[in-house]
């Protein structure tokens, strides 16, 4: 069976119509993905969600995780909308406190 | 709970009395009301009320399909194996992420249904209607941390 071979260079994507009738805005990466403290989740969960949802390694999800717990809040991504709202979806399956906002 | 990898599975075994709570654990799922998180702080999103209701219908079609999983676990006797003396899972990483996310459901759940007090452990009044939820949220945390040392490794 022959190897699928692998471009060295990916092909332009020309923009889905949908992603063509939304404003440029929204495409943009202009939103925040935050996570913030709540005293109901567990140190590790947070990590171990942080890890699955972001693919982070565990140094960064646990840096990240101190900061919600010791900041009140974590910036964790700065996205499209439609991918914040992703991670948000993402993120709030497993009930952590996460929510998108519009970086002005 | 002792807790060991065979090959790609995750094994728990249970002794009687975990075994008995966590039969009476389980059925509390789906515990978290149903739009209980919001999308955004600050709602000033475009298409606010469209972007919070695809997230309501996310998540409500994801309670759905773990109370279905959950279903399917409890009938499957290769791995939920109901013993005299206890209880032995048998479970994939994915089995063990999705009940993760069910025991964490009705532990933030119970939480709620507290009154979601800032220190969880200071519920002002233990009352008849109080105690059964500071019990959920106490177990299902027990449970949960078993869990995750399992797929962590730590």
């Amino acid at each position: 069976m022959a190897e699928t071979v692998t471009p060295d260079l990916l092909p332009a994507v020309a923009p889905t119509q949908e992603q063509q009738d939304k404003p440029e805005s929204d495409l943009e990466p202009g939103f925040l993905v935050i996570c913030w403290n709540d005293p109901v989740n567990f140190m590790d969960y947070v990590t171990h969600v942080f890890q699955v949802v972001f693919g982070w390694p565990k140094k960064k999800a646990e840096f990240h995780m101190l900061q919600v717990h010791e900041q009140g809040k974590s910036v964790l991504a700065r996205e499209s909308m439609e991918k914040a709202e992703h991670y948000v979806h993402q993120l709030q399956k497993y009930h952590l406190h996460a929510t998108m906002e519009r970086d002005d | 709970m002792r807790i060991s990898r065979q090959q790609e599975k995750i094994v728990c075994q249970m002794g009687r009395r975990e075994r008995d709570l966590f039969l009476e654990l389980l059925p509390l799922y789906p515990r978290t009301p149903a739009a209980h998180r919001k999308l955004s702080k600050s709602s000033i999103l475009p298409d606010a009320e469209a972007a919070q209701k695809l997230l309501d219908d996310a998540l409500a079609e994801q309670r759905d399909q773990n109370r279905q999983l959950l279903e399917q676990l409890m009938l499957d006797l290769a791995r939920f194996q109901v013993q005299p003396t206890g209880l032995k899972l048998v479970l994939s990483e994915a089995d063990t992420e999705w009940l993760l996310q069910v025991l964490n459901d009705i532990r933030v759940g119970s939480w709620v249904l507290l009154g979601s007090p800032e220190d969880p452990h200071t519920v002002e009044q233990l009352t008849e209607e109080t105690v059964p939820n500071l019990w959920a949220m106490e177990m299902s945390g027990y449970f949960q941390m078993h869990l995750l040392k399992a797929l962590t490794g730590d």
